[in-house]
């Protein structure tokens, strides 16, 4: 791959490469849901945050491991417009290309040029343009609870539970117990039709189920379906949720060379009103 | 006035069906103007539409029609100008896209109306006669008191053009640049790197292509470059029919951007996308 600039990581804070955009390009797409992102960068790797009010929150992650190259001075936070960043990932379409990421200081564009791996002498640059850095909200904290509910379950299975569900249903609700029904979710659609899927703990899709009580919480339904496409291409999926409903769903997507990336959701329960 | 010409090579037939086909993507009524020798057809020639190019095909009778006979309205003409509906004639011509045609003719007659017949002698499988399939395609015939306005375009003068090899890859981001801006510079310079760039609120991108072919230098200056309009960029790439890669790029600084497509020797396809302000 043909090096332009003379001296290209000289005055930059960050700079990474990734050889193959395939698992990056999907991930970032399936974060889309919002158009603002708070991207962080640090030694411990890149974090892309979209927030949807106080209801929905997804993280992208990839840690040092997944990239080519890392390099990174201090903590860098910017702001930047998710829809700018996946357009500029998909211009070369579906060709595997290789990527190059660069930022100067605050204020300076977030640079990304694209090598397609067929041809050496086409790349293409983006300057997207950054904002001022908010402060992701930190869900976390509120799932340290040694009570909580884990369940590791294999990525395409949840995925085909939620597509089953009521499309009509505005609400879901998710049983989490040591006792039967173990895993179960619960629609209700129109004409009040309920409509169920229960998994055991026993079902081969479980990898892990380490419930230590019984909670019982619903979501929106549309909040559930934003996970979706990530849901799609996920290898696991790590369901947890405390006393009171806070839902984390973490996936990992892997790529072609085995580089991990990890999308953590945060789902606000719905409370209830009575 | 009388026009006939015969086409017989398969090759031939299908890039002279495709060279109408990308015609007729671009724009409902076409230009045929019947020289003694050649043949052209232009599109968009008042530039009047704002999301579709001028584009014009110059084909040298000799390399398509072994049998090809002009004859002007009058003596002291040399054409004979038609104007036709590019979809009609596309579809008469639709034919010849796939195999088992021996021959297509076209003829201008007046039956009760001008109009080009294409008949084609295609060949069935289940016999081995051949049966014609003929459409007769209107035509309005052009009187030669309105030729100024039909004129064959010139090719610009370009300071600098490039040749690149593959416009596959060029096709597809114009196709996507043209949502993020609605104009598009293109840069060209003399270590045959081509630059196209679209700016927007949020974001540049430069798209880089190197190691092209420097096809015309004209002039001391060692750059380049124009802004053109993005939707008719995409137009013309996204109209392209023909299987030929190889395309060529004259940029006329702050003018317009020359696009050629060498289907074979005398068989050319161009198009002018004039220069806007960005």
């Amino acid at each position: 791959m043909a090096d332009v600039e003379p001296s290209p990581y000289g005055d930059c804070k960050f700079v990474a490469r990734v050889e193959h955009i395939k698992t990056l390009t999907q991930a970032i797409k399936s974060i889309c849901f919002n158009d603002y992102g708070m991207l962080q960068v640090s030694e411990d790797g890149l974090r892309i945050t979209v927030e949807q009010g106080k209801s929905i929150q997804a993280t992208l992650f990839m840690p040092p491991g997944a990239f080519m190259e890392f390099r990174v001075q201090d903590f860098q936070c910017f702001g930047l417009k998710m829809n700018v960043l996946s357009e500029c990932l998909n211009l070369f379409g579906s060709a595997d290309c290789s990527l190059r990421m660069m930022y100067k200081d605050k204020g300076d564009p977030l640079r990304i040029i694209l090598y397609p791996h067929d041809d050496d002498d086409v790349s293409t640059e983006c300057a997207i343009k950054t904002m001022d850095c908010d402060e992701p909200i930190d869900y976390d904290q509120n799932l340290k609870d040694p009570d909580l509910n884990v369940i590791f379950v294999r990525g395409p299975n949840l995925s085909k539970v939620f597509h089953e569900l009521e499309k009509s249903a505005e609400e879901f609700e998710f049983v989490t117990s040591p006792n039967r029904p173990h895993f179960k979710i619960t629609t209700v659609g129109i004409m009040q039709a309920v409509f169920s899927v229960e998994v055991a703990k026993t079902s081969p899709m479980m990898m892990m189920f380490n419930c230590k009580q019984t909670v019982v919480a619903r979501y929106k339904s549309q909040q559930i379906r934003i996970t979706n496409k990530a849901m799609q291409s996920a290898t696991k999926v790590a369901i947890k949720t405390n006393s009171v409903g806070l839902l984390e769903l973490h996936l990992v997507m892997q790529g072609d060379s085995q580089e991990e990336i990890f999308i953590q959701f945060f789902i606000i329960p719905l409370l209830n009103t009575d | 006035m009388k026009f006939r010409a015969l086409m017989q090579d398969p090759l031939y037939m299908k890039e002279f069906q495709a060279i109408v086909a990308t015609l007729t993507k671009l724009a409902k009524d076409c230009v045929m103007i019947l020289g003694s020798r050649q043949m052209h057809f232009i599109v968009n020639e008042d530039q009047s539409s704002s999301a579709s190019p001028l584009v014009w095909a110059g084909i040298a009778a000799e390399e398509y029609f072994p049998e090809y006979r002009m004859e002007a309205a009058h003596p002291e003409q040399e054409y004979i100008v038609l104007g036709v509906s590019s979809a009609n004639l596309g579809r008469a011509l639709s034919v010849l896209r796939g195999g088992g045609v021996n021959s297509c003719k076209l003829k201008l007659q007046r039956i009760q109306f001008p109009c080009i017949s294409v008949i084609a002698s295609v060949l069935t499988s289940s016999s081995t006669e051949a049966r014609e399939v003929v459409h007769d395609v209107p035509v309005t015939i052009i009187p030669c008191s309105d030729w100024s306005a039909y004129v064959v375009p010139r090719v610009p003068p370009s300071q600098l053009a490039l040749g690149l090899p593959s416009l596959r890859l060029l096709k597809s981001l114009i196709d996507k640049l043209k949502n993020i801006s609605p104009s598009l510079e293109f840069q060209a310079n003399l270590d045959g790197e081509l630059n196209v760039i679209a700016t927007s609120e949020m974001s540049t991108v430069t798209s880089r292509f190197q190691k092209l072919l420097i096809r015309t230098v004209a002039g001391s200056q060692r750059e380049a470059s124009c802004s053109v309009d993005s939707r008719k960029a995409s137009a013309f790439f996204g109209a392209l029919q023909l299987p030929n890669e190889e395309l060529s790029i004259g940029i006329d600084r702050e003018h317009s951007i020359h696009l050629q497509i060498d289907v074979r020797q005398d068989v050319v396809l161009h198009s002018i996308l004039p220069a806007v302000c960005m």
